[in-house]
């Protein structure tokens, strides 16, 4: 990556497209310190975080999901659920009470599952589900953490075109005081998603706009929507 | 791994007075690398058995093999199996000095008679045995033949030993009896060098050998017996060497080389023995087992003639562990090893031989093989050698730091 | 919850007909609670967390040791301070994991197995070394057991001491597995970057586990060196490591109770097959092979899928 300044405003939704291999889950990994960064600096909510392992990021309210499904296979809906939401907080190191004793994670599971439509099928192990189920789970587990920045990952990889489309109304319905940055090759989710886009080519910011103005960009005609 | 070796012989009719029951509990490795030197031991004790046709003046012999595999903690296990299980009367055997130890604790939990056929650890006659009633040595302390050792080599006119021992208690022991003889007569240990137990490769340690000294002596067991000599000659170093007992004893020499011709070493058996007893001793076994018997073939089978000479004062009926400990204590025996007794602390005063690996024929066997030929015997030698046992048992029990090596720099 | 309630009848028919089932028996039975000890304590890294520890017999010869020499030299732990010893061999265990935790908990996998068991190996050399204190090759013979109103020295009441300890170290396991921290060691068994991502210091919830375990392993000592009566080198050796390690897959990892099972299983082929047979050791082998292949989940897999 080189020279890449991004910047994500409270609430604001955008996104960052570019071909195979721009860098755009690089990206991501620098942003949640999955890896440091060689040079430059990452600042999240005011503070600076470069340095920062990324449960602490965690902490600060930003939370992630994976292009490749990443959820707790052979766990349940609920428990994968119960893990996310454990993640903030001091209850995480707690040894001496059982987990399902916690009534707010209870409760606020029940209210995350009931929304997305899991309540029944939460003592479901997640590996019995199908992909697009998995998706939706991925996606909740990110928001478990009532995140103020969300990094979704490709969310409608691999998913059928009706799929997708729930995906897109599904982030649409979210808090719109919650900020996304959104990594997406499908780009009917993207338009419909978000208000303004920033495009990555080898590993550098091309261009940045308003969704309809990066409609109109020629360059990134070239580069992406033309070619791709 | 039990072994029921009842042979009730074809004329079972024709022996009468089998009424009673021995049980007799064998702890020896039978697995691991100790498996074929717990073979030797099983040997030699059920080849008494077998010549007394599993009757011990009317008590019917029940022979229970269980394998210590050569580990203290599983002999403990064993020995309460064998205790508290099979209901034993005795409890014979333990290979490794350590196992020796383990198991004499059991011996008072279970108040059952422990016979230390093989295990020499020092301290379970010496210092320690007021703590276990019910245990007697059959065999020996690791130090016992080492004592006449150190004298006969200041007397041979070394008068600087640089020693090579295998670096845990029974080493510690061996090369600890050695020196202390040795310098009480005026010979210098100038050197201790520890390689641990089950080196093969010696490489590093025979360079560091002082080429001053007079004499080298040895304490090896197992492979570590075959590798030493071999690879002390393939350095060219051509110095006399002194062994301790296990360096040489007739369970690896047969499968030494010439490199060993000349090798001294002491102990309290030499299949080489040219006494009546003996002779015969090593041809019944050759032809039983098809090997010579090593001191520990028979130093258990001695234990089962000396636990008959016990069986026939009661007429077969098993005295108890006390009243045992008493009279197998007071056995005066003739046996393959030569004269046997006990000394007031349980363990045997026998003779104790100077022997050198010679190659010729002996026992009229019609091939040269390698033998420890006799060269000087110490009569009736106790574990406390020419000292006072009271002086002796002052002193620490031998260990890698005592007696302390004051030649050394 | 049911599982619970099977090992509970299961114990307490143990309980039950311990006073009849002979004097070596009963010593066998003590023998698979000690080790169903030591074996949940390398379920909690194995089954839960995904760490594969080969070193956990080093944390059995800590408490151990610890015993043997505060018994033998300073007559201390033969009384009502036996309690403390316990207390103190818990301790002596954690501190070690938490020494050892530091370099290998750094790594995964099959470096974390080879980590361990060299770890492992450093407690075997100091034991086997350190003749002054521990006795070197010979171990340490201790002089009896506790007694402080009641005689552990009696077989049958040192089975229940030790019956009561294995239950309340059941009982803390269930509760910790259960727990947010519990659940977390299972996710990061299943998927650690997503634990980092969703807030967790994957490290230190690692850490934490080893070093619990670890105090599990010297409990486990503690009760080991007072069974046998003596504490040997051999104790720490790396096949003690192994068979602990054997018993939990033999069981079934992630289920706490799987480490008893096989705990019984290799203690009763170990004693009685070995009576009958010189190649028993091979038989073992046989069985831990066809349930590595066979059965992934152990013994506690016929049971329905075990819940993790």
């Amino acid at each position: 990556m080189r020279e890449v300044t991004l910047e994500v405003s409270p609430g604001e939704r955008k996104a960052i497209i570019g071909p195979n291999g721009a860098g755009k889950t690089t990206l991501f990994n620098l942003i949640t310190g999955v890896f440091p960064p060689s040079s430059g600096e990452i600042i999240l909510f005011g503070k600076e975080v470069t340095r920062w392992p990324p449960h602490k990021r965690t902490a600060l309210g930003m939370a992630r999901t994976f292009q490749i499904t990443s959820l707790f296979p052979k766990l349940t809906v609920l428990d994968n659920v119960l893990l996310a939401l454990a993640g903030v907080g001091r209850a995480k190191l707690v040894m001496w009470r059982p987990l399902s004793s916690y009534e707010k994670f209870q409760n606020r599971a029940r209210e995350l599952l009931d929304g997305a439509g899991y309540w029944d099928r939460r003592d479901v192990q997640v590996r019995n589900l199908s992909h697009g189920e998995q998706r939706q789970i991925e996606v909740l587990l990110g928001l478990a953490s009532d995140p103020k920045l969300l990094l979704l990952d490709e969310p409608a990889a691999g998913l059928s075109s009706g799929e997708s489309r729930e995906m897109a109304e599904f982030l649409k319905r979210l808090d719109p005081s919650l900020a996304i940055l959104l990594i997406e090759h499908d780009m009917d989710v993207v338009f419909d998603v978000v208000s303004s886009i920033s495009v990555l080519h080898f590993g550098a910011v091309v261009e940045q706009g308003s969704a309809a103005a990066i409609k109109r960009s020629e360059r990134v005609q070239q580069i992406y929507l033309g070619t791709g | 791994m039990k072994r029921i070796a009842v042979l009730i012989a074809g004329l079972a009719a024709a022996s009468p007075g089998i009424s009673q029951e021995l049980k007799i509990g064998f702890l020896a490795p039978m697995t691991g690398i100790f498996a074929q030197i717990g073979k030797d031991m099983e040997n030699g004790f059920q080849m008494y058995i077998d010549e007394q046709k599993g009757n011990f003046a009317g008590a019917k012999v029940t022979f229970i093999v269980e394998d210590e595999e050569g580990k203290p903690p599983v002999g403990v296990r064993k020995a309460e199996k064998l205790a508290r299980q099979d209901n034993v009367h005795l409890l014979v055997g333990g290979l490794l000095a350590s196992t020796g130890y383990a198991i004499a604790p059991v011996s008072n939990r279970v108040k059952t008679v422990y016979v230390l056929s093989i295990a020499a650890a020092d301290d379970l006659t010496q210092r320690d045995l007021k703590q276990y009633p019910y245990i007697v040595r059959t065999s020996w302390t690791s130090s016992q033949p080492h004592h006449p050792l150190g004298k006969w080599a200041c007397e041979n006119g070394f008068k600087t030993v640089s020693a090579i021992a295998a670096d845990y208690a029974f080493g510690h022991e061996v090369l600890g009896g050695f020196q202390k003889a040795f310098e009480d007569c005026g010979g210098k240990v100038i050197q201790k060098i520890w390689p641990p137990l089950g080196t093969k490769d010696f490489g590093p340690y025979i360079p560091t050998i002082k080429r001053d000294a007079d004499a080298i002596f040895s304490l090896m067991v197992g492979p570590m017996a075959l590798q030493f000599p071999k690879q002390l000659q393939e350095a060219g170093i051509k110095k006399p060497v002194i062994g301790g007992g296990t360096s040489y004893d007739e369970f690896v020499l047969p499968s030494m080389g010439d490199e060993v011709l000349g090798h001294v070493s002491a102990l309290q058996y030499s299949a080489a023995l040219d006494t009546p007893k003996n002779r015969e001793f090593v041809r019944r076994y050759r032809e039983k087992y098809g090997k010579v018997p090593s001191y520990y073939s028979e130093s258990n089978y001695t234990t089962a003639q000396m636990i008959h000479e016990v069986m026939k004062q009661t007429k077969g009926k098993w005295p108890g562990p006390e009243k045992f400990i008493q009279m197998i204590t007071q056995l005066k025996l003739d046996t393959p090893r030569g004269p046997v007794r006990f000394d007031d602390m349980r363990n045997p005063i026998q003779n104790i031989y100077i022997k050198k690996v010679e190659k010729k024929k002996l026992h009229g066997y019609d091939k040269d093989e390698l033998w420890n030929t006799v060269i000087q015997t110490y009569p009736d030698v106790s574990q406390f050698f020419t000292y006072k046992k009271e002086e002796f048992l002052k002193q620490p029990v031998y260990s890698r730091d005592f007696p302390p090596c004051k030649h050394c720099n | 919850m049911k599982r619970i309630w099977i090992l509970l009848s299961v114990l307490a028919l143990a309980a039950a007909v311990a006073p009849f089932t002979g004097p070596f028996v009963i010593l066998l039975l003590a023998q698979i609670l000690v080790l169903g000890i030591i074996a949940m304590s390398v379920d909690l890294l194995l089954g839960y967390t995904g760490l594969p520890s080969l070193g956990q017999a080093a944390y059995l010869g800590v408490g151990a040791y610890l015993t043997a020499i505060l018994a033998t030299k300073f007559g201390f732990g033969l009384g009502w301070d036996f309690w403390l010893v316990v207390l103190m061999g818990m301790a002596a265990g954690a501190a070690t994991a938490g020494f050892f935790g530091l370099f290998a908990i750094r790594a995964s996998g099959v470096y974390f197995l080879m980590i361990t068991l060299a770890l492992g190996m450093c407690v075997w050399g100091l034991a086997y070394r350190w003749n002054s204190v521990t006795g070197g090759d010979n171990g340490i013979n201790m002089r009896g057991r506790p007694k402080f109103g009641i005689e552990l020295a009696n077989d049958l009441t040192f089975f229940y001491v030790v019956l009561g300890l294995f239950i309340a170290s059941f009982f803390a396991l269930h509760l910790l597995v259960s727990s947010p921290f519990g659940k977390s060691l299972v996710g990061i068994r299943e998927r650690e970057l997503r634990m980092r991502i969703l807030g967790y210091n994957t490290w230190l919830h690692k850490y934490i586990a080893f070093v619990i375990a670890g105090g599990f392993g010297g409990l486990a000592g503690v009760l080991w060196a007072h069974l046998n009566g003596i504490v040997s080198p051999v104790d720490v050796l790396l096949p003690a490591s192994v068979d602990a390690l054997l018993m939990v897959v033999l069981g079934g990892p992630g289920t706490l109770v799987g480490g008893l099972i096989g705990a019984t299983v290799v203690v009763f082929l170990r004693e009685y097959l070995a009576t009958m047979v010189q190649w028993w050791q091979y038989v073992l082998g046989a069985v831990y092979v066809l349930t590595i292949l066979y059965l992934p989940g152990g013994i506690m897999g016929l049971f329905k899928g075990g819940k993790a």
